[in-house]
């Protein structure tokens, strides 16, 4: 698919406008992403492994803060917990139940996606599924409704004919001129919305109209 | 100044209630000057809050410590500035800071109402007084901060040492404001169907008053995340804090409600949509101030006072099935003008964004009430904390940014497949190639990638409509392409200034990226003169100076920030350490660059000399705090009046001959 040439330019300047601000930070990130000191051969473990098991610890003593976050005595105890353990070479499994043993499920961050807590899980996943497929549906069926609405409009009631000219006659002298169209369109936005604006407007001749 | 604070206070709720009645009473028996006197009682009542609300900081100023609320909230030994933050520091003073600015809004909103809307006004004014008389209820008869004491104590109690940072200052008001501020165009909303209206007169006043409490809940969001960052010391800035939560879901509500209302004020469609969403937005409002005054869960925020929790879920109740059954009650008046063209299109879109708007709310909402549930039915105690939200919230974001941005780049009623490709095709490539370059460039975090394309495609597509705009506009006036430029948006301020704002949720956007997967962290204990390396910084601890101060001790240690050899900054950290309070506050060294922020704070000071100190390096956290400014500014532009041209009637040249008449046949 070929590009007009401005079109094609233009896309080549934001590219490299990207490219070179992403460029020159992900410099950085890429630096720093691989594990800082205290790297798999010393210890036997690395320290953002640590650090995500913290994350997925909760502080038992402060109010929604992970170990990972708090700074209290028990926290910084918890998290040289952890350390010792990932040292011993046990796995997050073993960890994570280890913690679970002594303070009860609600020491995890997340509820375990199985058994009983796996309604945590399922519930909004289900819900947000299901509003995805109901507003898709929504939208399908508003879309059809415009269809089948649309055809009838197109032929005025013959009974109004004389009514729709004489609304035809009053328009051209108000504004001046016959216009395309006039009140044998299908009715629109002008009849529909906003009730009040139609009355408000006064009729200059002062003869009545039916809308 | 307590006896004329509590009068005022007294009074304001007596107009509240007249104006209320009195609203109501006088459209029914169809008395225009009873309807006028509960106006006049509406504007009386604000200036008799204005009086309360200056008494009190009055009594502040003087230290009035025979007022109980004052000797919990100040000290002698509290600079008077502070008295703005003591003014809401409790549930007293805050819930008099509400009712003060309900009221004034109120009378703005009231005042400057549309005319097309006049009739209905008084049905609005009644649901606004009403709010207020609950508020000023609650507030005089069981929380006022009008109280005495038996006896004059010597001295305060003293401000709580967190709320001294500057943030403090625009955070709480700026929340606060935004959650009552819903009430508006709520009010606006029921006083039409009150009043029977069938059409969209409602919607102006809805539309800006509904921006205007996005915007303080969006700063209010903002700066409390600010806070926390700066000064709640461990560098993060969310906690997914029940209260948190409360104050997120309704500006879910309302960012959903500014957008389906352009598409009433548009088209006239969406009509029974927009009153349910408002009438969510409210509900979540509700909620949210409820959270904040005794909801079970515990929090940082928690203002305690359990009793007053009850009321509010009361009032909360209330103020969500009786606007759903007036709803239902005019539910025939509410008929769209038209319905959808086409799936393709920026209606439909926007029905798209409303779903994930409202999911990501309902996953907050679930996530801040299971445990609870958890433990009520099975005694399970389950906690859910960031983990849960970030795997679950997480993917609808993403796809709230996609949408953000297709919606301002797809047609209105129909989208041809041919025009989409055209529009959609250069932020597309932007996107793609931004991927393309950080995969190469060795980043492989797929959630990361993702939104890092994403914004790409956003900004991508921003840009080209500005460009585009521009240059259509600099060929048409000959201006030059700054002027045309600026031009353009003064001639089409919502849309402009909704651009604005989309940059802005981008750039908070990259700072969540940023710091959620490349965040480095490191805790380490240094003496006087040793260092450390960080990323790619060498840190040297030079030492630390204990100053004690009337409240409280400062430690106040100095570090040193090296890169490559070369001597960045020395940067200052402290800690205070209040004893009154059993509680330390941390003033965190943050060196920030657009890049990346490194953040040093102390969280120990031990009896040696040396120091713990947590480091962090958080890439991109500058752009999320910058986006407020520039929120408030596309705001700001957004809601610029902007003189509507009236259709000119354009005569057909002859030429061309009419339509088809009836006549005819």
């Amino acid at each position: 698919m070929a590009l007009p040439p401005a079109r094609a330019i233009f896309v080549l300047l934001i590219l490299s406008a990207f490219g070179v601000s992403v460029a020159t930070q992900t410099g950085r990130l890429h630096a720093q992403t691989p594990e800082p000191e205290s790297s798999q051969g010393e210890a036997g473990f690395s320290e953002s492994e640590a650090q995500g098991i913290d994350r997925m610890i909760m502080c038992p003593v402060c109010p929604a803060e992970t170990i990972d976050q708090a700074q209290v005595q028990i926290a910084l105890q918890m998290r040289a917990v952890v350390r010792e353990m990932l040292a011993d070479g046990k796995e997050r499994k073993e960890i994570l139940d280890f913690f679970v043993e002594r303070y009860g499920q609600d020491i995890l961050g997340a509820p375990p996606k199985s058994g009983a807590a796996l309604v945590a899980w399922l519930l909004p996943a289900g819900g947000v599924l299901a509003a995805i497929v109901a507003v898709f549906f929504i939208i399908r069926s508003m879309t059809r409704h415009a269809t089948v609405l649309a055809t009838p409009r197109l032929v005025p009631d013959p009974g109004l004919v004389p009514y729709l000219q004489l609304v035809d006659r009053h328009l051209e002298m108000s504004r001046g001129g016959p216009r395309t169209g006039g009140t044998s369109d299908p009715p629109g936005p002008a009849v529909e919305s906003s009730g009040t604006e139609a009355s408000d407007q006064t009729d200059p001749t002062g003869t009545d109209e039916k809308e | 100044m307590a006896e004329l604070g509590a009068i005022s206070l007294w009074i304001a709720l007596a107009l509240a209630a007249y104006s209320t009645i009195g609203s109501v009473a006088g459209k029914l028996r169809l008395s225009p000057a009873l309807v006028e006197s509960a106006q006049t009682a509406m504007y009386a009542a604000g200036l008799a809050l204005l009086v309360a609300t200056l008494s009190l900081v009055v009594a502040f100023i003087s230290r009035d410590f025979e007022i109980a609320y004052v000797a919990a909230h100040s000290d002698l030994a509290m600079p008077n500035r502070f008295t703005w933050v003591a003014f809401y520091a409790g549930n007293e003073g805050s819930l008099l800071y509400i009712a003060t600015t309900l009221a004034i809004m109120s009378a703005i909103a009231v005042w400057r109402c549309p005319e097309k809307f006049k009739d209905a006004l008084p049905y609005t004014t009644a649901v606004l007084m009403l709010t207020l008389t609950f508020f000023l209820a609650v507030t005089a008869v069981m929380a006022n901060p009008f109280d005495k004491l038996p006896f004059v104590p010597l001295d305060g109690e003293g401000i709580n040492p967190l709320l001294t940072h500057f943030g403090m200052f625009f955070h709480p008001p700026a929340l606060m404001a935004g959650l009552i501020g819903i009430t508006v165009p709520f009010a606006f909303a029921i006083g039409s169907l009150l009043a029977g209206k069938t059409g969209d007169e409602w919607v102006d006043a809805g539309r800006v008053w509904g921006m205007v409490s996005w915007v303080l809940l969006a700063g209010g969001l903002l700066l409390g995340s600010w806070w926390a960052y700066t000064i709640l010391g461990w560098g993060g800035f969310w906690f997914w804090d029940p209260v948190e939560n409360a104050a997120f879901m309704p500006w879910l509500g309302i960012t959903a409600f500014i957008h389906s209302i352009m598409v009433q004020k548009r088209r006239g469609m969406f009509r029974m949509w927009n009153i349910v969403l408002i009438n969510v937005a409210f509900g979540l409002a509700l909620y949210g101030m409820f959270m904040n005054r005794g909801g079970s869960v515990p929090s940082v925020h928690s203002f305690g006072a359990s009793q007053l929790g009850w009321v509010f879920l009361m009032f909360l109740a209330i103020g969500v099935v009786v606007p759903f059954a007036i709803f239902i009650w005019r539910y025939p008046l509410l008929k769209s003008a038209r319905n959808l063209d086409s799936m393709l299109s920026r209606e439909a879109a926007f029905l798209v964004n409303n779903m994930l708007l409202l999911a990501i709310a309902f996953v907050t909402l679930w996530g801040t009430v299971y445990p609870l549930i958890s433990r009520l039915t099975n005694d399970e105690e389950i906690t859910i904390a960031r983990p849960f939200y970030d795997q679950v919230n997480g993917p609808l974001m993403l796809g709230l940014i996609f949408l953000m941005g297709i919606g301002p780049l797809i047609p209105w009623r129909k989208a041809g497949l041919a025009t989409l490709r055209k529009t959609l095709l250069p932020p597309a490539v932007a996107g793609l190639a931004t991927v393309a370059v950080l995969a190469i460039l060795g980043l492989h975090k797929e959630y990361a990638l993702i939104a890092f394309g994403l914004a790409s495609f956003v900004t991508g597509g921003i840009l080209m409509e500005w460009y585009r705009g521009t240059r259509s506009r600099h060929r048409s006036s000959g201006e030059n392409y700054a002027i045309a430029f600026l031009q353009l948006i003064a001639a089409n301020r919502p849309r402009y200034g909704g651009y604005i704002v989309h940059l802005s949720i981008i750039m908070v956007t990259l700072g969540i990226v940023g710091t959620s997967f490349f965040s480095i962290q490191r805790d380490v204990v240094l003496s006087p003169g040793e260092s450390t390396v960080v990323g790619d910084y060498e840190l040297v601890f030079l030492g630390t100076l204990e100053t004690p101060k009337s409240n409280r001790i400062e430690f106040e240690s100095t570090v040193q920030v090296f890169r490559g050899g070369d001597l960045l900054d020395t940067i200052r950290t402290k800690r205070a350490f209040y004893p009154s309070f059993n509680m330390a506050s941390t003033n965190a060294a943050i060196r920030s660059t657009p890049v990346e922020d490194l953040y040093i704070v102390p969280s120990e000071n031990l009896p040696d000399g040396s120091v713990g100190f947590r480091i962090l390096v958080n890439p991109l956290i500058w752009w999320m705090w910058v986006a407020g400014p520039v929120m408030v500014l596309g705001t700001v532009i957004a809601l610029w009046p902007q003189k509507v041209r009236a259709p000119a009637p354009v005569p057909t040249p002859r030429r061309f001959a009419p339509g088809p008449r009836p006549s005819a046949a």
